[in-house]
């Protein structure tokens, strides 16, 4: 056996170090050589639940269900003044009471099967029959009547409201409407009663039309897309997608050092500085917004957050603008319900002004005790970044200068989620990303809707704020703004919920563009390039 | 012929296990926090609930020197606020364990028999469970408070001293001068009192005092999950918490982690000694090596 010099076998074995490292390092980048095998990790906060897109109606649900359903109608990139065919095309009656679809082109589910307008129509009936969360987009607002929806032909249908509707077409974009393969589904349990059992398949194993299908799903960290081989539209740029439940702080690092190319909810104070090299950092003013709810409902109000003094008193008392310095540069105080960029919104009310003098003086009036207040927030939920344990400090805070005795209650987002929806909670605050770009998508927080009745806001309570809800829904054309701001006027007058602010949305990109935040669905993650 | 010396005065002697740099160096760093938590309200600081979001996050600096939190709080205040809650908190549950696991640990080895066995299977049970786990468990159905933080780590805690008691019990009670006090007639709960457990007290006192550092770190990482302090209230594990959601602040979890450190060891300094001073058997070695 023979030797090699001593010399050759350094240089040999060095050169093979610096072969490894230079394939490691170029293999850490964000993107191979070839296109199929790019690999895209995308960290967001998650509040995701399900991917049934007839459950799902969390800001995290809404990014995993654009990305693997198709829906009749859609929006351009962030645009969401103008809803453009997917699925289908469109049409209005005159009387805006009915919505004909016709089928745009040949789509195809994951499965090979052709997407049909019974599809859509079970779809739909599923959405309606399943009754969870986001059944409310298929029914009337004031009524809760839902939709007539009806197979007209092999490539027609149509969908009627009871009144005129002229959010239809606006409504229908919400990834919660996607498209589901019928026949595949109803071999699993799918069906259009409440006894629907096919939520377990959809969280395994997606059934859509969309760019990509579920390869893995795990609500509580990650949820991993493939292509979809059947999509009709462009070709993705990437072939996987890694959507990672992450911290703030930890996407900062993520994004810093490469292991995630796009960072979803950064705040501003943690954006500062980070745009450099191949880090990118866009602002747009985000459609979420942050508010405060007092339950109306005597039996979980225990006699203090009904009081209208009370609720006077709070909204007083309120600093917003600390908020608006805690949401950091480009954040917002609503005027009302309606966030700023949309149809209706209120520029300011001042029943929402900081006036501590006159807090106390509505709160003399009320009866008030020094009871103590329980006011709930998410612990692991932020709005855009923005920490809600910390807009619950300056809120408990600014109460107490004004007399008011407040106990934090921070709860899982899970938990917060479920108490808040049967009704049982004092106070808290929480956040609203809007369903569809218009404001009808508000009503909800009206007395006696969804939102309201989570507050124990009945319709008995407030006549004024339901006849004002009932003529902005009547009003048409150029009349719409100003009946909803005269209903969000009457809702600031005397109601459970008080606007606190629309925080900046920051997306952080590294070496990834095609990132256009949207107020419906965050990130079309099939645009990413 | 002289006059007798007068009686010699009793210099104050210091034991000489404690004669140690690290048994000092531990009381100097506890006492220094005593004295600050004793006089902290005095010392003028800013008010560590008081919010100044204007000034949120600024690096430590001649008016904040620890700097400032995300909500302008100062986070030297809030440090030093935070020893108000751990160390009286870290003395309840040292006292309360101490208290439950020697009064059941006496009783099962001293009685024995079913008694016994129905105890310590019950602290086996607790054993069974990692610590920090079965505390989250108990916190988390109690609900997040420093009160329900402590329930939580008392149902956790006592076991271990119920079974260095018993176990010292065991060994104590078949000793002769305890059978001769049986024999004079005392009772099984005199006999325990009056001649088991001032002779088993030594090593329970050293476990306690071991047993602080710990406590402290249990609490501040109960704190540290959500399951502890409520905001906003300063403690030490919720500030860490807080510092760990701002990376770039480094100062926001520096300061009360330095702070649990220093007190953990501190304790864990004085319970090394107090161990050494009290135990014959490495009170001898160390007289030998000792300053």
């Amino acid at each position: 056996m023979t030797h090699l010099p001593a010399r050759i076998t350094a240089l040999t074995a060095t050169a093979a170090a610096v072969a490894l490292i230079m394939s490691g390092c170029s293999s850490s980048g964000s993107s191979t050589s070839t296109t199929s095998n790019k690999s895209l990790v995308v960290d967001n906060t998650f509040d995701l639940k399900t991917s049934d897109p007839a459950r799902a109606f969390e800001l995290t649900g809404s990014i995993v269900d654009k990305a693997l359903y198709e829906t009749a109608l859609t929006f351009e990139g962030s645009d969401v003044t103008k809803p453009v065919p997917q699925l289908t095309t469109y049409a209005m009656s005159p009387d805006n009471k009915t919505i004909t679809l016709t089928l745009n082109g040949k789509h195809e589910f994951s499965s090979g099967n052709p997407v049909t307008i019974d599809d859509i129509v079970w779809s739909y009936k599923r959405v309606q029959g399943i009754a969870g969360n986001p059944s409310f987009l298929l029914s009337d607002l004031s009524t809760g009547k839902p939709f007539a929806i009806t197979k007209t032909s092999d490539t027609t249908m149509t969908i009627t409201d009871t009144a005129a509707n002229p959010a239809l077409p606006y409504i229908l974009p919400n990834p919660s409407l996607g498209v589901l393969d019928e026949k595949t589904l109803e071999k699993h349990g799918g069906s259009i009663e409440k006894t629907d059992s096919a939520e377990s398949y959809l969280n395994a194993t997606s059934a859509g039309s969309g760019p990509y299908e579920l390869s893995s799903y795990n609500a509580t960290s990650q949820v991993v897309f493939k292509l979809n081989p059947h999509y009709v539209g462009p070709k993705p740029a990437y072939s996987r997608i890694v959507l990672k439940n992450v911290t703030g702080p930890s996407q900062k690092i993520d994004v810093q050092g490469g292991q995630a190319q796009v960072a979803l909810n950064l705040n501003s104070q943690q954006v500062t500085g980070l745009a450099s090299g191949s880090v990118a950092v866009a602002k747009t003013t985000s459609a979420n917004l942050g508010y405060m709810w007092l339950n109306q409902n005597p039996t979980v109000s225990g006699g203090v957050t009904n009081q209208p003094g009370f609720v006077k008193a709070v909204r007083h008392a309120i600093d917003y603008s600390a908020i608006q310095k805690l949401a950091g540069s480009g954040s917002t105080q609503p005027g009302g319900i309606v966030p700023s960029q949309f149809l209706g919104s209120l520029a300011s009310d001042s029943a929402n002004s900081t006036d501590v003098a006159a807090a106390k003086s509505d709160l003399s009036g009320s009866g008030y005790k020094g009871q103590t207040v329980t006011l709930s927030y998410p612990t692991d939920a932020t709005l855009d970044g923005v920490s809600f344990a910390d807009m619950a400090q300056s809120v408990q805070s600014n109460l107490q200068a004004a007399g008011i005795t407040v106990k934090l209650n921070g709860l899982p987002i899970a938990t917060l989620l479920d108490s808040f929806r049967a009704g049982k909670l004092q106070a808290g605050l929480m956040y609203w990303g809007p369903d569809f770009p218009d404001p009808s998508d508000y009503l909800t927080f009206s007395p006696g809707e969804g939102l309201g009745l989570r507050a124990g806001w009945t319709s008995a309570m407030s006549p004024e704020v339901t006849k004002a809800k009932d003529a902005a829904i009547a009003a048409q054309g150029d009349a719409r703004a100003a009946a909803y701001q005269a209903w969000q006027k009457a809702a600031n007058a005397d109601g459970a919920f008080v606007p606190l602010v629309q925080a900046a949305k920051y997306v952080v990109t590294n070496g990834a563009t095609g990132v256009t935040p949207n107020a419906i669905w965050t990130l079309d993650l099939a645009k990413v390039k | 012929m002289t006059a007798l010396p007068v009686s010699r005065r009793r210099a104050l002697r210091i034991p000489v296990a404690w004669r140690r740099p690290a048994a000092i160096g531990g009381a100097v760093v506890l006492v220094l926090w005593v004295l600050l938590a004793l006089v902290d309200p005095l010392l003028g600081l800013q008010d560590p609930l008081k919010q100044s979001v204007g000034d949120a996050l600024h690096a430590p600096s001649g008016a904040h020197p620890f700097g400032t939190d995300e909500l302008g709080r100062d986070v030297l205040s809030r440090t030093l606020w935070g020893v108000r809650a751990s160390l009286p908190l870290a003395v309840a549950l040292v006292a309360g364990s101490l208290l439950i696991g020697s009064v059941l640990g006496a009783v099962a080895g001293y009685l024995g028999g079913v008694v016994d066995e129905v105890i310590m299977r019950i602290a086996d049970l607790v054993f069974a469970f990692p610590t920090i786990i079965l505390a989250m468990v108990v916190a988390a159905a109690l609900g997040p408070s420093l009160t329900n933080a402590v329930l939580a780590l008392l149902v956790v805690s006592w076991p271990n001293y119920a079974r260095v008691m018993r176990a010292l019990v065991l060994g104590a009670r078949n000793q002769e001068y305890v059978i001769a006090g049986r024999l004079l007639g005392a009772g099984p709960f005199t006999s325990l009192r009056r001649d088991v457990l001032p002779n088993v007290s030594a090593p329970m006192l050293v476990l306690a005092m071991l047993d602080f550092g710990n406590q402290i770190l249990l609490l501040a990482g109960l704190s540290f999950l959500g399951l502890g302090a409520v905001p906003p209230t300063p403690e030490w594990g919720s500030m860490v918490a807080d510092g760990v959601t701002q990376f770039s602040s480094w100062w926001l979890a520096t300061f009360p982690g330095l702070a649990i450190f220093s007190v953990v060891v501190a304790f864990n300094l004085i319970g090394d000694s107090l161990r050494d001073a009290l135990d014959p058997r490495t009170a001898g070695a160390v007289q030998g090596s000792s300053i």
